[in-house]
């Protein structure tokens, strides 16, 4: 017993609890790091901690409060233009010190992107931003198209983070020209003004992060923090439980008991803002009358699968809406439900005559993604849908022969914009893959929703949106599923509610650790 | 000898076109990498770009020219995902893989040969009963069975030993046992036949009665013969082991390995790793099979002699 007593110590001691160094398995870390090209679930968790947007957010509310940050101050000169006044001083973790140049660069290198990863990533929701220019050293202008109701959301986004100039146009061919294999470099050795600095990366595998003394805010609390990727979960409890690891990622909810019944572990979690969604296929000839569709998803019980699946830990919505969007979370909204009657009633009133419904659902990659689905073809048989279930690897959703299949609409930025907006414009992703169709009246809708400088009209016109989802549904969000972290106990850290989905946040002030 | 020499190399030249071709064709019959979580909310425009950004225009035969073309020039590609050459990404994989793969070998040599010459010698007493249920029970478990109940003894419960990574001679002493479960069992069944073979050849009679003391007898004039058939069994398991036969152990330990990667980019159809990762096991493969040959010539020279 003495000797296992020793060995913890041990362990304990080289983990280094107390010499401010972490180590966090999580179940997959990144094959690049590139803040303006990834939009990635695995992604998002890497960028807070070593790059900075202009206007920074308090995480630790729902609310939307803008803080300064790498902008000191910001002020609309013209309807469609926004002036910034950059904080001076900043250094880069290579030691060069921002100017309007890099600003510039960063944001223009989206905002009129020739790189094909940033052209794809820009479009679903910088379409509206023209470009960056300078005006002296320590002011930049950004113009945009039409009036922006969404200034400091889209200047706070991760695509929109500020990367150094000379150091990215040097990495590959002529080191005064941003050419597509300097931005493939950059990905491998990023460089930000964040108060870590990536001192080691290996694609797939680690990152790690070391405080960087010359940050302009306040000083990091950890030395350093080494992310792992740890695949299987039994492994990262287990590397939890001998000190291996001191955070890990992606723990199921079946697993929290066993970790919180050891003394020395603990969880955190939250639902996260993302849907796991159903979406159908409105132009399969199947599936044209939308009272198939309206019957596939009013049979489905959604709280039953919270409760089965998720421990009833998930949140089951009744809309398209997540608390994160604050003035524009319409919660009273009643745009899905479960109505099993109403389903067989409008069945018999389509013109459904039993076909076969396939729903293709990815075997691992969403957590209970095929139990839900399983559970999905019984409620189906219970109205009389005759589903069929096809579990594979490959993204159908573009696929013309696609009937049903899951899917997720992370919130991207907390904005009905960034949830639903990016993915169900006209034009968009959904209507671009052949599953989802718009018209005048859609797009006119959309845009009010879009672009009214006032919330009142805003949610107005969402609303009618989500009418018209109802009537003719192409989609139904399952619920939010449950995130867990478990950790030991003498770390303090918690997802923060007003970040997006998965960030690893160990600013100052959003993780401490105990002497232990 | 020359000759012979050419024309094995031409042979090997040959073998390893034929795989080149057949990865290039296999890996996009499975579907593009955008058809992957990869393609997720992309429109039809964005795709086209995509395709163009990572090469995949142009018919399967033009790709394949271009493919040819750079395999030709020592160019293996860019990784879809990662945005760096191919070779680099494979380079650090394959170290540790191989370091894995040797200590196996080497603990199977270690607890096999010793008891599969036991199992022989002892096989009417329960020694030898013993070591063949042993045996018996290791070859009906799979590696993942014994790699997670070592974990949850060992690491979870007792916490003795590390689970995450190669980072100390410690931390191969799960997925090394985890490996060689398998192997051990096979090799200890293979060794005690072909040992039970020998043992009743005349001339081991002759060897006792020169006066030759039993472990000379046993070891020198028995184990030596016996080598040539576990050699050929042992060289066929490596040979599957480094084939990617180890996925599953490197994944619960977290062993940054080859095994693990290729699945992860077959799975993300990351074309240009998931060639370069094939080519690299299938030359290794060639490289074992050879090496095999050799060992085969030292332990029975009659194999030298036929060659020629």
């Amino acid at each position: 017993m003495k000797k296992l007593l020793l060995t913890t110590a041990a362990v304990l001691l080289a983990t280094g609890v107390n010499a401010q160094e972490i180590t966090v398995g999580a179940a997959n870390v990144s094959s690049y790091l590139d803040p303006g090209r990834d939009h990635s679930n695995v992604g998002s968790q890497f960028y807070y901690n070593a790059f900075d947007t202009l206007v920074g957010k308090n995480h630790d509310t729902l609310e939307l409060e803008w803080r300064p940050a790498l902008a000191t101050e910001w002020e609309l000169v013209e309807p469609t233009v926004m002036e910034f006044k950059l904080r001076e001083g900043v250094k880069f973790h290579n030691g060069d010190e921002m100017t309007a140049d890099d600003v510039v660069f960063s944001l223009n290198r989206m905002y009129q992107a020739s790189f094909a990863p940033y052209v794809v990533r820009s479009k679903d929701r910088l379409g509206n931003f023209a470009e960056a220019t300078k005006v002296d050293d320590y002011t930049v202008r950004v113009r945009v198209e039409r009036e922006e109701p969404l200034w400091e959301t889209l200047m706070n986004l991760q695509q929109v983070m500020i990367i150094p100039e000379d150091y990215t146009k040097a990495l590959s061919g002529d080191p005064n020209v941003a050419e597509d294999g300097d931005y493939e470099a950059f990905s491998l050795a990023p460089v930000g003004t964040g108060p870590y600095r990536v001192s080691d990366f290996q694609p797939g595998e680690k990152v790690v992060y070391t405080r960087f003394d010359d940050f302009w805010g306040d000083k990091a609390p950890l030395e350093t923090a080494t992310v792992i990727r740890i695949p299987e979960t039994a492994s990262r409890i287990t590397a939890l439980k001998t000190g291996e690891a001191d955070i890990v990622t992606n723990i199921a909810p079946d697993q929290l008991d066993l970790i919180n019944a050891d003394p020395n572990l603990k969880t955190e979690g939250s639902a996260t803002a993302l849907f796991h969604v159903m979406i159908m296929n409105v132009n399969h000839p199947h599936l044209k009358d939308p009272k198939i569709r309206q019957a596939m998803s009013l049979s489905i019980d959604r709280d039953l699968l919270n409760e089965a699946l998720w421990l009833g830990k998930a949140v089951v919505p009744s809309t398209h809406t997540m608390k994160e969007m604050g003035a524009l979370h319409q919660p009273d909204l009643v745009t899905f439900e479960y109505d099993p009657e109403k389903a067989k009633a409008l069945l018999a009133e389509s013109s459904y005559n039993g076909e076969e419904i396939v729903f293709d659902a990815f075997p691992v990659y969403y957590t209970n993604g095929v139990l839900a689905a399983q559970a999905i073809m019984e409620m189906w048989a219970e109205v009389g849908i005759n589903g069929k279930l096809n579990v594979t690897e490959e993204w159908t959703g573009n696929s013309p022969d696609l009937m049903a299949r899951s899917w997720s609409n992370p919130m991207y930025f907390a904005d009905p914009f960034g949830s639903f907006g990016v993915m169900w414009a006209p034009e968009g992703p959904s209507e671009g893959a052949g599953r989802f169709n718009t018209d005048e009246d859609y797009a006119a809708l959309w845009e009010k929703f879009r672009f009214s400088a006032d919330v009142a009209d805003r949610n107005a016109a969402y609303a009618k949106l989500m009418d018209r989802i109802k009537q003719d549904p192409p989609v139904l969000p399952l619920y939010r599923p449950f995130e867990s972290w478990a950790m030991n106990k003498a770390v303090n850290w918690a997802p923060k509610p007003g970040h997006i989905p998965y960030v690893l946040d160990f600013r100052a002030g959003s993780i401490s650790l105990s002497d232990s | 000898m020359t000759v012979y020499v050419l024309r094995t190399l031409a042979k090997m030249a040959l073998t390893l076109f034929v795989i080149v071709s057949l990865v290039f064709f296999a890996t996009r019959l499975s579907g593009s990498p955008l058809e992957t979580a990869l393609g997720e909310g992309l429109t039809e425009e964005d795709r086209t770009m995509m395709i163009e950004y990572f090469g995949l225009n142009g018919s399967i035969w033009e790709q394949y020219a271009r493919y040819l073309r750079g395999v030709v020039e020592g160019n293996f590609g860019l990784s879809f995902l990662e945005r760096r050459p191919v070779a680099d990404i494979v380079a650090e994989r394959i170290g540790p893989s191989l370091q894995l793969l040797a200590s196996s070998l080497a603990l199977t040599l270690i607890v096999s040969l010793p008891l599969g010459v036991l199992a022989a010698l002892y096989r009417k007493s329960w020694v030898g009963s013993a070591i063949m249920t042993l045996a018996f029970v290791g070859y009906a478990v799979p590696n993942f069975i014994i790699a997670i109940f070592m974990i949850l003894l060992f690491a979870f419960t007792w916490n003795l030993l590390p689970v995450v990574g190669n980072g100390s001679p410690a931390h191969f002493i799960m997925p090394t046992i985890a490996m060689s479960g398998v192997l051990i069992a096979a090799l200890t069944r293979f060794t005690r036949n072909a040992m039970l073979d020998v043992l009743g050849q005349d001339f081991m009679r002759t060897a006792r009665a020169k006066g030759l003391p039993e472990s000379v007898v046993v070891l020198k004039h028995g184990l030596r013969n016996a080598s040539v058939t576990i050699l050929s069994v042992l060289g066929l398991q490596i040979a599957g082991l480094a084939a990617a036969g180890n996925v599953v152990v490197e994944a619960i330990f977290s062993w940054p390995g080859i095994g693990e990667l290729l699945v992860a980019s077959a799975i993300q159809r990351d074309y240009p790793v998931l060639q370069f990762g094939v080519i690299t096991v299938a030359v290794a493969v060639v490289t074992i099979n050879a090496a095999t040959d050799i060992a085969y010539a030292y332990a029975d020279p009659r194999i030298r002699l036929s060659r020629g």
